[in-house]
């Protein structure tokens, strides 16, 4: 195996853990929330391939289930943490002044604690009865997004801090361009180039986060499968059927470790080809040509 | 330089891994005069007073005046016989003579009367009758002492079986101040020493009672089960369970039965009940309790969940209670019913949903795993069983922290309660949980309401013959009014290691074994 293949190979299960959670409804093979006493703890057989759990539930289609739970509150809470934290960091980075110090403030407050650590405060404070009309999977999506935005808030007002410095700013603003149109014609895509290669590293982190408060029954209500609540319920079974822990378990190591991958390749520019973009190509085809002509010139020569 | 081969590196460490595991084997085997229990937390420095100090340890160091038996029945311990007066208001107690404390303190009648003055009357202990009740304390004799009460309490007796801090400490064992210094008491075993990771207890040979077989005990602190019970089956522990000891699952009892263990399962104490919120409109419909009642499968979550080690139940108290009131047969699971209950009740729709007045039948289930372990693998069963009769139930899944601050206010429409079991009930749990004037702090209540306070206050003040039909009175109004919905009764469940011999249940949960027991 060629090492440079391996960004590929490790990117699989999260493209696996991605397809199945969009086609999860067609994935499943029964209702995962269907409980059949007839049928507790069975192994693998053609009717339930990957057996059943202590409640008779087809294991499956709960992990199948289980990615399709993940994948959204995971895409929500990185849309939704990337908005908050590039708005806040951008404020921060390009109006300067008192604002930037009010807002660095912020940042750092919330960067001081680990994000996993705010969740769950922020979890204990939704589930009061104030709260009661967010459901359990909604408030887990709105505590891990407050918990998770100020790190992209912290790259964002770097980069703009940075981009300011640049000379074409400057001749934009000479050339009597508004703020808006620097900001988002100039900024904001260096901004976002950044933030969204450290989100999709982030990825993993975040549904290990869920599932970590699942784990901890404050996540995901039932019968929503997940897996960190499939972990933890598969536990007082674990020795005589240890399928409820290491399915799940697998599943989970396999698409956080598959993420954190991803995001190390990005950071190690081992970014496999088809994602570095055309305009890549076209770089690498031009500096190719270069190089061609600057032979064959020194050869004439 | 010699070079190791693969082969060789491998054959190494094989039998480097069969070597670490004999020091195993020779502790395993070097413990023949020693009873090694697991308990799931640090006994801590059993101060009498302060609610620190793991319970189950206590009741092996110090003695109470009486003791509670198998099936309730009241034992003498430190007293030999009491006489209730006629009024209730003055209970005259025998003292045991002869009895010393392991530092060598006598037991007499001013010892009996200084312990119990450091508990009756005080503030912090209200919530025990007999200490709200307390007028004063007579001594009539080196053995004899008289309480005496400023009105009757009926449970004062069983009340002197608790736990904490009706116990007897050695005087010497106070510091200036009073406080307690060591854990001194007149009990079958002495602390020789504590720490986080192990208790041990030397033989009292002074001891008034049954001497043990064995001469020492070390109460092991396991907290993770599975721990345990692995300590178990390699011999390094010789006995696990009790709920307030070292909790073993009922799946793990199964695993270890097969593989050589002695289990042993009675019926429990404590009935796993499902408390509707009194204050939740939704709750309020009669028709909406008699349908969560008809609608749960009992024998199914006794079966699936407890592997049957759990009773069905529908009754309060289980008979393992004294005046636990008549049996109720448990229903089979009736949807049509639960259907028809809700029908009566004029809501209308079925199996996919109902609605009365515009509003949907959805109920908030609050459920935490931190506070009741595998409440929420019930929840899910429950859960499942009520969307067939139509319900809309949401669980909420919360923190030990919440769900102390939700439960006191009802804020649910339902959720799970315990009854406490023996020594404390039935008079603990009536008191704390169907009484809307004492306060339980974050235990919340299972039901209140204005009609069912007279009602309960009437059968905790009853004594006598009169006793068991107030008490009767109070278990129908709560089946009547369908108040409650008991689930089940938990089997008290213990593994002993087979090198132990003639173990026996001890009256509660709250005890530890050692009686009647011999070490191979």
């Amino acid at each position: 195996m060629r090492f440079a293949r391996l960004p590929w190979l490790v990117l699989t299960p999260a493209l696996i853990f991605v397809f199945v959670g969009v086609f999860a409804p067609l994935l499943m093979t029964h209702d995962p929330a269907v409980q059949d006493y007839t049928a507790i703890l069975q192994g693998p057989s053609t009717a339930h391939w990957l057996g059943t759990d202590y409640l008779g539930r087809d294991l499956w289609s709960r992990i199948v289930g289980g990615a399709r739970t993940s994948l959204v509150a995971m895409a929500f809470v990185l849309v939704a943490a990337l908005v908050i934290g590039v708005v806040i960091g951008s404020v921060a980075g390009y109006v300067g002044g008192l604002v930037e110090t009010v807002l660095i403030s912020l940042i750092d407050i919330a960067l001081a604690l680990p994000s996993l650590v705010i969740a769950l405060a922020l979890m204990g404070v939704f589930s009061g009865e104030n709260f009661d009309w967010l459901s359990d999977y909604w408030k887990m999506v709105l505590a891990l997004t407050l918990a998770w935005w100020a790190n992209y808030a912290r790259m964002s007002r770097a980069v703009v801090v940075a981009e300011l410095q640049q000379p074409y700013i400057e001749a934009a603003r000479v050339m009597g361009a508004s703020h808006l149109w620097i900001f988002t014609r100039h900024i904001l895509p260096h901004v976002l180039g950044l933030v969204v290669v450290y989100a999709s590293a982030d990825a993993g982190a975040l549904v290990l986060a869920i599932a970590t408060l699942s784990f901890l029954g404050l996540g995901v209500a039932p019968p929503t499968p997940e897996w960190g609540q499939m972990l933890v319920d598969g536990m007082s079974y674990i020795e005589e059927y240890p399928n409820l822990v290491i399915i799940p378990g697998l599943a989970l190591t396999a698409v956080v470790v598959s993420f954190n991958l991803l995001g190390e390749a990005f950071a190690l520019q081992k970014v496999p080809r088809a994602l570095r973009g055309r305009l890549l190509g076209r770089k690498r085809a031009e500096r190719k040509a270069e190089d061609q002509a600057r032979v064959s010139v020194e050869g004439q020569a | 330089m010699p070079k190791l081969s693969r082969r060789q590196v491998m054959a190494s460490s094989a039998a480097f891994s069969f070597l670490s595991t004999l020091p195993h084997i020779a502790l395993a085997g070097g413990h023949g005069d020693t009873l090694r229990v697991a308990i799931a937390g640090e006994t801590g420095d059993l101060d009498l007073l302060q609610n620190v100090s793991t319970l189950s340890s206590y009741t092996v160091v110090f003695d109470g005046l009486i003791h509670y038996g198998p099936g309730g029945v009241l034992e003498p311990g430190l007293a030999t016989a009491w006489t209730i007066a006629e009024d209730g208001k003055s209970i005259a107690f025998d003292l045991r003579e002869g009895v010393t404390f392991s530092d060598g303190a006598p037991f007499d009648a001013e010892t009996a009367k200084w312990n119990l003055e450091r508990w009756m009357g005080v503030g912090d202990f209200s919530w025990i009758g007999i200490a709200d009740a307390y007028e004063s304390i007579e001594t009539s004799g080196p053995n004899q002492i008289t309480v005496r009460l400023s009105r009757p309490v009926p449970a004062a007796l069983l009340e002197l079986t608790i736990v904490r801090p009706v116990r007897f400490l050695s005087p010497n064992a106070v510091d200036a101040d009073g406080k307690q210094a060591s854990p001194v008491g007149t009990g079958p075993w002495i602390v020789e020493s504590y720490s986080s990771s192990e208790t041990v207890l030397t033989r009292n040979d002074n001891y008034w009672g049954e001497r043990p077989s064995f001469s020492r005990i070390e109460l092991k602190v396991v907290p993770d089960e599975l721990a345990r019970a692995n300590a178990l089956r390699a011999g390094e522990l010789d006995v696990i369970g009790g709920d307030w000891v070292a909790p073993l699952s009922p799946r793990r009892a199964k695993a270890l039965e097969g593989e050589g263990m002695t289990i042993v399962a009675e019926p429990g104490t404590a009935t796993t009940i499902l408390g509707y919120s009194p204050k939740s409109p939704m709750m309020q419909n009669r028709g909406v309790r008699e349908a969560v009642f008809l609608g749960i499968d009992r024998a199914a979550i006794a079966q699936v969940l407890f592997e049957g080690f759990a009773d069905p139940s529908v009754d309060i108290f289980p008979t393992t209670v004294p005046t636990a009131g008549v049996r109720h047969a448990v229903p089979a699971r009736d949807v049509a019913a639960a259907q028809a209950a809700l029908s009566a009740a004029g809501w209308s729709g079925g199996g996919s949903g109902w609605t009365k007045g515009g509003d949907a039948l959805e109920i908030d289930f609050l459920v935490s795993e931190e506070s009741f372990p595998g409440s929420r693998r019930i929840a899910e069963m429950i859960q499942a069983m009520l969307t067939e009769v139509g319900f809309k139930v949401d669980i909420s899944s919360v923190d030990n922290a919440t769900m102390h601050e939700r439960r006191p206010n009802f804020e649910y429409d339902l959720t799970f309660f315990a009854t406490y079991g023996a020594p404390y009930d039935p008079h603990g749990s009536l008191g704390a949980s169907f009484v809307s004037t004492v306060d339980t702090g974050p235990d919340g209540k299972i039901y209140i309401s204005d009609e069912l306070d007279p009602v309960v206050l009437a059968a905790l003040e009853a004594s006598g013959d009169a006793q068991e039909a107030a008490m009767q009175g109070v278990y129908d109004w709560l089946y009547d009014a369908v108040a409650a919905c008991p689930l089940l009764v938990t089997q008290r469940i213990w593994a002993v290691h087979p090198r132990v011999q003639g173990f026996s249940l001890p009256a509660t949960d709250y005890d530890i074994p050692y009686k009647g027991l011999t070490l191979g």
